[in-house]
């Protein structure tokens, strides 16, 4: 009898332990790694001739240069199915943004009016996945109801799609869709599954400097899906739906963006907008939004917030 | 004996369960720098402590939009629950895998520390306008919009004026 209690109370007295430590995150920071010292910087030159594991151990084992640079080579085939790394986002980002600036009639300058448009993005950008990128957000002079995504997080509003809502929800969630295209890198998904990355082994930022052409060709490739062709459809209805969740998050009515198509919809014929021809049809996008948007019923509370919107557009 | 036995199994076996989905929903993490834990559900009551990115948490309560949470020092608050993450955020450059081996890795380490790739950054855009024949205006604004700072707390003060962000669905 008495062993049995024992055992009992030792069982106990072993569970709560355990509650506590994984309450606490306790084996996290157990199993953390140690952080490692910071590396003085040293030239680029010097950076790329450094020596990596295999001409190590191929030195150890005596292996020839040739045979080490053809399994290097291997590898590299391999490594290209990687994601592409931020610093590289931001570089190829930057261009598209340059591109974007030069084929929409490029700043609207309204320093008032960008901050305000800042602001709304920042609020939806920190509850994103990505909460530590830093999104920037930028006011297009065209009068093109439009809106874009660079990688790296420069997002582009036109003064035309401005004029064309009627309050901070419908703003929350225009902004909302495209930083969801960032978040979810679909631009990144869309060029690493072209013929252009096919044969990169590694696309670095100094990869990318050594090699204009290819940074180029890139560049032609993102703002010809960006401006013409589109991204595809199934990205589109991601960015529409994470989009939705994005602006609930960030406390804003998350019919806002349902709510400007189905503007853009009634105006189809009168005005000019590429979503015509680089999104999938307004009404599918409305249809697929409205099923995502029963999922946030205590969204309908939220607000719209008109009356600060038109304040904010009063200087247009 | 095989009653006693029997119990025992039960018991072992209530313990993995429990503890095991208690550990996974328990722990949350920050998703970013500067996730304020309050005194109060409210963001603009007293700040208890200030979460760096991947620092975990023991959630306590759920609350609308707000969890109270238990710190590693063991003092509770509140935090506006998107802030959080269930899976632990990982490295931001965590590229290291293959490239490790061709000692490529370490050049993208070394760029993305180094203040060099800011400049780097800029030098590929310069030569991009440059190749391309575009007007230098265009890469002035990209940097202008770069360049343009949110502070903290002109974003909390236009949250807070809105009823949107950490001040939403009643979280004054």
């Amino acid at each position: 009898m008495m062993r049995r209690r024992m055992v009992l109370m030792v069982m106990t007295v072993a569970s709560l332990g355990l509650f506590a430590c994984q309450g606490y995150g306790f084996f996290d920071e157990l199993l953390k790694p140690q952080p490692k010292k910071e590396q003085p910087q040293s030239a680029e030159g010097q950076q790329e001739s450094a020596p990596g594991l295999l001409d190590s151990l191929g030195g150890m084992l005596g292996a020839k240069q040739k045979e080490l640079d053809l399994l290097k080579k291997g590898l590299g085939v391999v490594q290209a199915l990687q994601p592409i790394g931020e610093e590289e986002e931001r570089a190829l980002g930057r261009a598209v943004a340059v591109e974007a600036f030069a084929r929409f009639g490029g700043e609207y300058h309204n320093e008032p009016l960008t901050r305000y448009v800042n602001l709304v993005g920042h609020t939806v950008a920190e509850v994103s996945d990505r909460p530590e990128l830093n999104f920037h957000f930028a006011i297009l002079n065209s009068e093109e109801q439009n809106a874009f995504a660079a990688p790296g997080g420069y997002i582009f509003v036109t003064i035309g799609l401005l004029k064309a809502l009627t309050n901070e929800a419908e703003l929350a969630g225009v902004l909302a869709h495209e930083i969801a295209h960032v978040t979810k890198r679909h631009m990144l998904q869309t060029i690493q599954r072209g013929a252009l990355l096919e044969s990169v082994s590694e696309l670095t930022l100094s990869a990318m400097n050594k090699d204009p052409q290819l940074f180029s060709n890139l560049i032609n490739e993102m703002t010809d899906i960006l401006f013409t062709k589109g991204l595809d459809k199934t990205f589109e209805y991601e960015a529409d739906a994470v989009g939705v969740d994005y602006a609930y998050r960030a406390g804003y009515n998350p019919q806002g963006l349902r709510d400007y198509l189905a503007t853009l919809q009634r105006q189809q014929g009168r005005v000019q907008s590429r979503f015509f021809t680089t999104h999938p049809p307004i009404s599918i996008r409305i249809q697929k939004m409205t099923e995502v948007l029963a999922q946030f019923s205590d969204g309908q509370e939220l607000p719209f917030l008109s009356q600060r919107f038109k304040e904010a557009m009063r200087s247009v | 004996m095989a009653n006693y036995l029997k119990r025992v199994f039960m018991l072992v076996a209530c313990w993995v369960l429990v503890s095991g989905s208690v550990g996974m929903a328990g722990t949350m993490y920050a998703k970013k720098d500067h996730v304020r834990v309050t005194v109060a559900k409210s963001p603009t009551s007293r700040v208890v402590a200030t979460l760096k990115r991947g620092e975990p948490v023991a959630v306590i309560k759920k609350s609308g939009r707000h969890y109270q949470v238990k710190l590693k020092n063991g003092r509770t608050g509140w935090v506006f629950k998107f802030k959080l993450t269930d899976k632990k955020p990982t490295a931001r450059r965590g590229r290291g895998g293959l490239s490790a081996l061709t000692g490529k890795s370490m050049v993208m380490a070394k760029e993305a520390r180094a203040g060099g790739s800011i400049r780097g950054l800029k030098e590929t855009t310069q030569r991009y306008v440059h190749d391309k024949h575009l007007d230098p205006v265009y890469q002035k604004a990209v940097e202008a919009m770069e360049q343009r700072v949110i502070s903290d707390e002109e974003l909390a003060r236009f949250q807070r004026e809105g009823g949107v962000g950490e001040f939403s669905g009643g979280g004054q």
